[in-house]
């Protein structure tokens, strides 16, 4: 076709395309309609977030996760610097908040100021360090004293010249227990007594059988706690410092798995899922005693056994508690504004406002210092029969170890923890079932 | 199914319920809903699950609204879903109409690409869609989620079909010969006829760009321009235990324009449309 | 672009004799599917190159890209977790899609039964599954499906179970085939009903003076001329099939930490974990490309299947 006629039939099929639309007759005009299709007008409402004014005001992007009472903090900051406003926008999914973060970074746009890590997909971001400022070189490293040390390092590189985050909360591990149940099976239910019921893990079984005949009912909600117990408690669980799969020679977690195991052959281990409304029920009706889980955990418990109110306490861990989750601020490169940002969260996860989350929503402050404060040790919670649990979780942060999660943590417990359900649920092999859980997460580490 | 002149009483009874059965199965979980969504954050945990509404609907949608900017969300949700709405029935008609009605070197091929296209899954598309979405800066704007589903392969493949099953050559080169153009055709002869398709495609793309949540989350970062999906995706947190009373009360009353746009539409399924045209 | 801003002016187009009537309704065809085109030529294919690029590299979607060639695909193909979800697919696919459109089919028929009022009415509700949020459907499944659920004591009333429907092979594949089927039924219902609509009243009034009976009807006029229908909604949901992710994703994902358990996991969500889970795009994307080519050639056999049964050439 030469391009005369190429041409050619181009505006002829422009010229054609007035004469399609109307009968020759003179019919009505049907003009086609514009490319936005439709009788909305996109884009007029806010194509891009308010352009800054002119004046020195500086608005500051907050990406936050969960329920944090964040929202009032930032208000209050307005006292403190006049001219910085705080727009936050809070997620509730972790997935979905980790991975837009992801998108965004990986497009180069649309990051925030302030992003809130999670500290189960922290690897993963610590990887691409080069994304985000360095905070010791906007003076992390100044403060690093005040927060707790294994908290600290989780964010850290592992020579500590680079940081990533500066913490939030903390989610050490304790015994949540029913009063009430307890006692009805013949066993002390005073936390300090009830402890060293429950002081080892040995221990920790012989209790739980006891109470498994007595009553006929589970000990504990779920193998998964259980499993997180004792596998918390070394000072590496899946990979090594160089992020190499350790996992099958360690021994602390084929030790969590066979006890996880022996309860479940026991049968004082539920069957319950986190986050299940089956769950939440049988935490309220008295399906199980006991609970390992974070201090964070207090508010769903709360949330979930409403009628069990004033039944509940809690005591240490068996040999020592672990942490699950908390969270890190960090500042993408991408902020124009990274020294208003840093001033900004130093203050968010500083002793006041950190005692001030705890009050307002329970996240457990990772500054020792708060421990001591009156404010912090007198709180008593009448759903925990007016004890001072406050005062629990702080001696449980002490015995918490700074543990390397590796990249593919998630992924890989999520396979062994697969392997323990179907021990429980199937009646499957234990050692078959390891076995090949092993094999599994060896071939997702062929790919990383 | 029973023989007869007329419909037997048993063919009767069967069709009754068969219908029956279907509607109670079908409605039973909606109707669940609402009654979590009028009563206290505990009855989820209830059993045997309670039968009756309670009271508590507008406190639990209170709730929400303390939480979440709903009505700002809903009014998102109205417009991105209308003009896309708008735009499928559209740009998707007139290619069906072309794929099933016209000659033209390459159509087979081409049919098959747009076919294609609804193998590729959507999951994957994200990234490299967002990063085409950053380079034009149409992140958080309506342009993001609007645009990308103008016309849809779904639409063109269903307005093929309808077109090809309910139009006849006929009427088409009737209409030609009367000197009307195409387009004009297209308007006069065909729309009227495909009436009750357009309903039904109207219906699907509105629900599917409504329920869709992949790819707002992805595209919209700022909380006034939150489709309602997204919206309702904030009420879930982790930290305190899940009040599905207000979650359900939400999820209700975000629920209910679809159903009032599916009521609105369903008039147009009459059949007996096609009857006045020309019969081969 | 559409032919934006042309107004219809009367200044009709000089007569060439090269604007054949041919060529005219060639180019007013490409110019009614030349949106679609344009669109998908921005948002389609670039995705689908990228991914077929990103297939032959390793990238965890922030650092550098580096260059495996096939090596994604051997461990994806090697991958029992990736056959295991390869099977999966097909048979919760089956189980979920086959009853779906044959029951599909039986609520359009009936519903188009003149003889029954109310049927503007039963058509909203069978479509309120499709309508109802996926939150509310998870929350009900999971309790319909918990170890003390409504499921168990079904089928303990045929003697049967206790099952773990989120854990056992068979139960759960039952289990997201029946949230399948819930969900989808009534949305093919509608499709059968507008095809049934479609079909003029006077042919059955002329067959029906011919003598015919009901059945004969159904077979003789109802089937042939639903036969589009039948293949697009048969189309359309075995490619939902393949891309199965939803249903089983919330189902199983209740705790956490189970939505890529074996008995469950399906092609798309196997590739989704992949990409977003354990951040391996390369990985994923060699999965999306198999993933592609498997429902092309499932795609054929299914019309080529269909044409066989149609009898036609």
């Amino acid at each position: 076709m030469s391009l005369f006629k190429k041409w050619g039939a181009a505006g002829a099929a422009l010229l054609l395309a007035a004469s399609v639309t109307a009968c020759s007759g003179g019919g009505a005009p049907a003009s086609a309609p514009a490319k936005n299709g439709g009788d909305a007008k996109p884009g007029t409402t806010t194509d891009k977030p308010a352009d800054k004014p002119t004046d020195k005001p500086v608005e500051l992007v907050f990406w936050s996760l969960g329920t944090n009472g964040y929202e009032k903090l930032a208000e209050e900051y307005k006292t403190v610097k006049p001219n910085v406003t705080i727009k936050i926008q809070n997620t509730a999914d972790q997935t979905a908040h980790h991975n837009n973060m992801m998108t965004a970074l990986t497009a180069g746009k649309g990051a925030p100021d302030i992003f809130m890590l999670e500290i189960a997909f922290l690897e993963k971001f610590l990887e691409a360090k080069d994304k985000f400022n360095n905070l010791n070189e906007l003076g992390a490293d100044k403060i690093k004293g005040n927060y707790l040390d294994w908290k600290w390092k989780q964010a850290s590189s592992p020579d500590g010249k680079f940081q990533l985050g500066l913490p939030t909360d903390v989610g050490p591990t304790v015994v949540y227990y029913r009063t009430d149940l307890i006692e009805k099976a013949g066993l002390p239910s005073k936390p300090d007594d009830f402890g060293k019921e429950i002081a080892t893990w040995a221990k920790f079984a012989e209790t739980a059988n006891k109470y498994k005949e007595k009553t006929g009912k589970p000990f504990v909600d779920m193998p998964d706690l259980v499993f997180n117990g004792v596998r918390d408690q070394g000072n590496e669980i899946y990979y090594n410092d160089k992020d190499e799969f350790i996992g099958d020679k360690n021994a602390q977690v084929k030790k969590a798995y066979d006890f996880t195991v022996k309860g479940i052959k026991e049968g004082w281990v539920g069957k319950n899922q986190l986050w299940t409304p089956e769950w939440a029920k049988d935490t309220n009706d008295g399906g199980f005693a006991v609970m390992l889980a974070p201090a964070w955990m207090n508010g769903v418990i709360k949330g979930n056994a409403k009628d069990t109110s004033g039944k509940w306490m809690i005591t240490q861990m068996p040999e020592g508690a672990g942490n699950w989750g908390g969270s890190f601020l960090t500042i993408p490169k991408e902020s124009k504004n990274a020294k208003e940002a840093y001033e900004f969260i130093s203050w968010l996860v500083g002793k006041e406002s950190q005692l001030k989350s705890y009050v307002s929503n329970g996240l457990m402050p990772s500054i020792p210092a708060v421990y001591d404060d009156p404010k912090f040790k007198e709180l008593k919670d009448q759903f925990f029969a007016d004890q001072a649990i406050s005062v629990e979780f702080a001696k449980a942060t002490k015995s918490v170890k700074p543990i390397r999660y590796g990249k593919l943590h998630d992924a890989t417990d999520a396979i062994v923890k697969e392997s323990l359900r179907n021990v429980q649920l199937k009646g499957a092999d234990p050692q078959a079932e390891w076995d090949n859980a092993i094999k599994k997460i060896k071939e997702l580490n062929k790919r990383s | 199914m029973p023989v007869g002149e007329k419909h037997g009483f048993l063919a009767r009874t069967l069709i009754y319920v068969v219908l029956i059965a279907g509607a109670a199965l079908s409605a039973y979980p909606f109707y669940w809903m609402l009654v979590i969504a009028t009563r206290t954050r505990d009855a989820v945990y209830e059993m045997p699950p309670a039968i009756l509404p309670g009271p508590e609907l507008i406190a639990n949608m209170s709730h929400a609204l303390e939480r979440i900017i709903f009505f700002r969300a809903l009014w998102n949700s109205a417009v991105v879903s209308a003009s896309t709405t708008a735009s499928v029935l559209f740009f998707c008609s007139l290619a069906g109409y072309a794929f099933a009605k016209f000659d033209f070197p390459g159509k087979k091929w081409l049919f098959l690409l747009v076919l294609g296209t609804l193998l590729v899954p959507q999951q994957l598309s994200v990234l490299p869609n967002y990063i085409l979405m950053s380079k034009l800066s149409w992140i958080d704007s309506y342009k993001a989620i609007i645009v990308p589903g103008m016309v849809s392969a779904f639409g063109i493949f269903w307005m093929r079909q309808y077109i090809g099953a309910s139009i006849h050559q006929e009427l088409i080169e009737a209409s030609r010969i009367d000197g009307c153009g195409y387009f004009y055709t297209f308007v006069r002869i065909v729309l009227p006829i495909i009436v009750p398709a357009l309903a039904t495609l109207g219906i699907f793309t509105f629900l599917n760009t409504w329920n869709d949540f992949f790819w707002p989350l992805v595209v919209l970062k700022n909380n006034e321009n939150f489709t309602i999906q997204i919206a309702l995706q904030q009420l879930f947190s982790r930290n305190d235990s899940i009040d599905y009373g207000m979650i359900m009360a939400a999820t209700f009353f975000a629920t209910l324009p679809l159903l009032v746009v599916f009521a609105l539409f369903s008039r147009w399924f009459i059949s007996g449309l096609t009857s006045g045209a020309v019969k081969s | 672009m559409m032919n934006a801003g042309v107004s219809a002016s009367p200044a009709a187009v000089p007569a060439r004799p090269w604007l054949t009537e041919r060529r005219r309704s060639r180019i007013a065809a490409y110019l009614f599917i030349s949106p679609f085109f344009i669109l998908f030529a921005v948002f389609g294919v670039y995705p689908i190159f990228f991914t077929f690029y990103l297939s032959m590299y390793k990238w965890n979607g922030l650092g550098d890209m580096k260059f495996v060639g096939l090596k994604n695909f051997e461990l994806v193909l090697t991958d029992p977790t990736f056959w295991t979800s390869f099977f999966n697919t097909f048979l919760m696919g089956g189980m979920g899609t086959i009853p779906q459109l044959i029951l599909a089919l039986i609520l359009a028929v009936a519903l188009n039964s003149a003889f029954i009022r109310g049927t503007k009415f039963l058509r909203a509700v069978y479509f309120l599954p499709n309508i109802t949020s996926i939150v509310a459907v998870t929350i009900i499944f999971s309790g319909i499906f918990a170890n003390k659920g409504i499921a168990n004591y079904v089928v303990s009333l045929v003697g049967l179970g206790p099952y773990a429907w989120t854990v056992q092979y068979w139960p759960v594949k039952i289990a997201v085939a029946i949230m399948v089927i819930w969900r989808w039924t009534g949305y093919n219902a509608i499709i059968f009903l507008a095809g049934l609509q479609s079909i003029p009243g006077d042919l059955y009034e002329a067959a029906r003076i011919d003598g015919a009976n009901r059945r004969q009807l159904f077979l003789h006029i109802t089937v042939p001329l639903l036969k589009p229908f039948i293949l697009f909604t048969t189309l359309i949901s075995t490619i939902g099939s393949m891309q199965l992710f939803t249903e089983p994703y919330v189902f199983l994902s209740q705790g956490g930490t189970g939505s890529t358990r074996e008995e469950g996991v399906t092609m798309v969500i196997y590739l989704y974990s992949e990409a977003f889970k354990n951040s391996f795009f390369g990985t994923a994307a060699a999965t999306a490309v198999i993933l592609f080519v498997f429902t092309i050639m499932f795609s054929l056999l299914n019309t080529w299947v269909s044409r066989r049964m149609g009898g036609e050439a």
